[in-house]
């Protein structure tokens, strides 16, 4: 075997990006940046080697610059990845050779993710050197350097999956603000302590069960959102024919199921409920309300052989916002069991109103873009801008309110589905609250179910003309 | 297999309200050059993505060697090589890796893969540049490395869309020579371009679109003919003197068209073949003080053509063909703009 056939075993996308991301300033420049300043660190904390925290303050440092280059710098490499490609019409190219359009986004992804390993490789000497200094929880910073590698990965998909996008606002403006806020929020618990005021490296050295079930449940987390998103990357720039919505609608399903089976069973908190589920279904919701994917033939006839079922099956797993919002309604109904099940344990109408209002919140910005047809291309970042502004907008109402020591202000704008929350938290009689949080759900549902009927009929129409004509 | 290489009928593909392609239907025989020719935003792309697989039509079908592209995309894929209007090369990539890339990316290891780069190299004369990176080529060599991709997997349908647009006089030569071999080779080809003069050259037929339909398909000779309904000859005449006075006699002159400024005169066309008429014509040039330094009669070429196709179609009579009615489904189909993400 010839000695350069040993990337014949690799993706094709892997060994072009690793030959091309290996070149470019950014990561020559962070490799040796991060190589210069853990040398003078170490060289320099000879002297502070008779302190008792000497070893710990170096793994700090380490870990301060490690986290900079793997959660900001190496995820913000993915900003563009996708949307260079989209650009320079090489997308067509690539897609007409055996890679599909997933093997492209996945190879984009793990050439950076690559890069980040190849980064936490080089770091393992100074932890090595640093264990000389002593009062090294080993187990702890093993794991924690996994969390923050497997971190920088799901974020690294989050930029890669964004990357396609064409609004210039939700694949860079939005990440280049999120990352740093995301990384600043995790450093700051690094270096003051968090989780019960000890270290990161002595929480997760998974010697309690909250330890062990947060780090679960948190790697468990990244894979999801870091699958879906590099899903949502591919449906981007695939072509027309291809279906990746069912797939990734199939996995939220057991995803979905799993948040609730697991709210069922460990949910005392009323409050956290709703967060914790409108968290696990938030970008399901976003893609599915606002995906603008059309019906193709392949796609119709590969459900359509089923007979009635796979009809069946297709009106909620079909590409596009319409069966889209119907696989949201049966989200919704597998997210309100845990709500049903803790009921007697809930005392008031607050887990109900938040739930109510998550469900409202997560609808209101397809409702404005179905009827508004806002940019019809970018209905995704449409969703995701409006979902931000409703909140943005509820949370200054909710201010000069309080300023105000009146909510009657609030009341006027309940229709915005975070007011609801607030109005609740101001001590707004709950019943009230209840029954408007009702409506707009109602309101809500129905307008999209009017839309979405006649948008899902359309498309069928529309696919068997097309077969009628062939 | 299909006795064609490629088979359109029926072709629609609607953007909203556009109609960018509205009923296209031809068929393009193996081993042949065809080439495609419109106005921008005729249809050209549209159609041509379609049959790449990287488009799909609102209705009607399209084939490739006797393969539906919307149903077997990926068999589709394998028959045809696709060469781009416009595409960005890759920042850090030399020419060797980009090819090597792509011919990974096609199912090629190995020794295979190696043999196959070396052999499209050769042919795109890309060995003096196999270490250049491939975003410091100028627009010729991209093409060439382009062309050299497309033809990796040694397809049996070459789809080019605008290959000589933005080259240099050279880089053209270069491009048409290839083309020419590759002809030679029996690959059938299926090319659009602007410089029509080029495209009769190399091509066995010409398919013209307009607003998404096709008003002709035939060779070039017989579309110069069949689109000539003025009839007469043209004629290039040369002047020693200010040009502007040619066009200026000429308007005074019956049975004489002046069409178009040159650079020291113009061509106009007399409405008889009668050669004694064009000695007339001349005589009285010379009458009337037009110091008439050459005249010679000159071919129609294709741009007479299209131009007189599309004036014909301006005034609501097309005269060449007749595009198939749109089917009543078309009612039924989506108003939505295309998606991007």
């Amino acid at each position: 075997m010839h000695l350069f056939d040993f990337p014949d075993r690799l993706s094709p996308m892997l060994v072009k990006e690793l030959r091309q991301g290996m070149r470019t300033k950014a990561f020559v420049g962070v490799f040796l940046a991060l190589q210069i300043i853990l040398g003078v660190i170490l060289l320099s904390a000879g002297a502070a080697a008779s302190s008792d925290d000497a070893g710990s303050t170096i793994s700090n440092i380490i870990f301060i610059f490690f986290s900079i280059a793997v959660l900001i710098i190496q995820p913000m490499r993915g900003i563009t990845s996708l949307s260079s490609e989209v650009k320079g019409n090489t997308i067509d190219m690539m897609v007409l050779t055996r890679l599909s359009a997933w093997r492209i986004v996945t190879g984009k992804w793990a050439s950076i993710v690559s890069q980040s390993a190849l980064l936490l490789v080089t770091i393992i000497p100074y932890l090595i050197l640093r264990y000389f200094f002593g009062g090294m929880n080993l187990i702890g910073e093993i794991v924690f350097l996994a969390v923050l590698f497997l971190s920088s990965a799901a974020l690294t998909a989050v930029t890669v999956g964004l990357s396609a996008s064409s609004s210039v606002i939700l694949r860079s403006v939005l990440p280049m603000i999120a990352l740093p806020i995301g990384a600043y929020s995790l450093l700051m618990a690094l270096m003051f302590g968090a989780f019960g005021g000890g270290s990161m490296s002595t929480f997760f050295s998974l010697a309690t069960d909250e330890s062990r079930i947060f780090t679960s449940v948190y790697l468990a987390a990244c894979t999801y959102y870091g699958f879906f998103m590099l899903s949502t990357g591919t449906s981007l720039i695939a072509p027309y024919a291809e279906n990746h919505s069912t797939l990734r609608r199939l996995i939220s399903l057991a995803v979905a199921i799993t948040a609730a089976v697991l709210g069922s069973m460990s949910f005392t908190d009323a409050d956290a409920l709703p967060f914790f589920m409108t968290v696990v279904l938030l970008p399901v919701f976003a893609i599915s309300l606002s995906e603008f994917a059309p019906l193709a033939a392949p796609t119709y006839r590969k459900f359509a052989k089923h007979g009635a079922p796979g009809q069946l099956a297709g009106l909620f797993l079909f590409p596009g916002w319409a069966s889209g919002f119907f696989f949201c309604l049966v989200l919704t109904a597998i997210a309100a069991v845990p709500f049903l099940v803790n009921r007697p344990s809930y005392g008031g109408n607050d887990s109900f109103i938040y739930g109510l209002a998550c469900l409202a919140g997560l609808l209101f910005p397809a409702v404005i873009i179905n009827l508004f047809r806002v940019n019809g291309p970018q209905r995704v970042s449409n969703y995701v801008l409006l979902l931000l502004a409703s909140i943005v907008l509820s949370t200054v109402l909710s201010g000069i309110t309080s300023s105000l020591s009146n909510e009657d202000l609030l009341w006027l704008f309940c229709w915005l589905p975070p007011v609801l929350m607030f109005l609740e938290e101001a001590g707004g009689n709950s019943d009230e609250v209840l029954v408007a949080s009702f409506v707009m759900c109602a309101i809500y549902i129905g307008t999209l179910l009017l839309r979405a009927v006649h948008s899902y009929r359309k498309s069928i129409i529309e696919i068997r003309a097309h077969s009628d004509t062939e | 297999m299909s006795n064609s290489a490629i088979t359109v009928h029926n072709l629609y593909r609607f953007f909203g309200p556009l109609q960018a392609v509205n009923g296209v239907s031809f068929e393009i025989p193996h081993g042949s050059v065809c080439g495609f020719v419109g106005a921008n935003g005729a249809g050209k792309t549209t159609t041509m993505r379609i049959l790449a697989s990287l488009d799909y039509p609102t209705m009607g079908h399209a084939e490739i060697c006797g393969i539906n592209v919307t149903h077997h995309p990926a068999e589709v894929r394998r028959l045809i090589g696709w060469m781009p209007d416009h595409f960005g090369n890759y920042d850090n990539m030399t020419v060797l890796e980009y090819l090597d890339f792509y011919a990974r990316a096609l199912g090629y290891k190995g020794a295979e893969r190696r043999q196959r780069i070396d052999e499209v190299m050769d042919f795109t004369d890309l060995v003096p540049l196999a270490d250049r990176f491939s975003n410091k080529l100028s627009k010729g060599m991209t093409q060439r490395l382009c062309l050299g991709r497309s033809l990796l997997h040694d397809p049996q349908v070459l789809i080019m869309d605008e290959p000589a647009a933005g080259l240099d006089p050279k880089a053209r030569v270069e491009l048409k020579h290839l083309i020419r071999v590759l002809a030679k080779e029996g690959k059938t080809i299926f090319i659009s371009s602007h410089i029509l003069s080029e495209l009769g050259e190399m091509c066995d037929s010409l398919l013209f679109i307009n607003n998404g339909r096709i008003v002709h398909h035939g060779d070039s000779e017989s579309l110069k003919k069949s689109t000539d309904i003025l009839g007469g000859v043209l004629y290039d005449v040369q002047l020693d003197g200010d040009p502007q006075a040619l066009s200026d006699w000429a308007v005074l002159q019956p049975n004489i068209e002046f069409l178009e400024s040159r650079k020291n005169g113009g061509r106009i066309r007399i409405d008889t073949e009668d050669p004694n008429k064009a000695a007339d014509v001349l005589a009285r040039m010379v009458k009337d003080n037009l110091r008439v330094v050459d005249f010679h009669r000159e071919q129609r070429n294709l741009e007479d053509a299209f131009i007189d196709i599309l004036a014909n179609l301006e005034k609501n009579q097309p005269a060449f063909a007749t595009p198939p009615p749109l089917p009543s489904q078309a009612s039924l189909l989506p108003q939505e703009p295309p998606y991007d993400p």
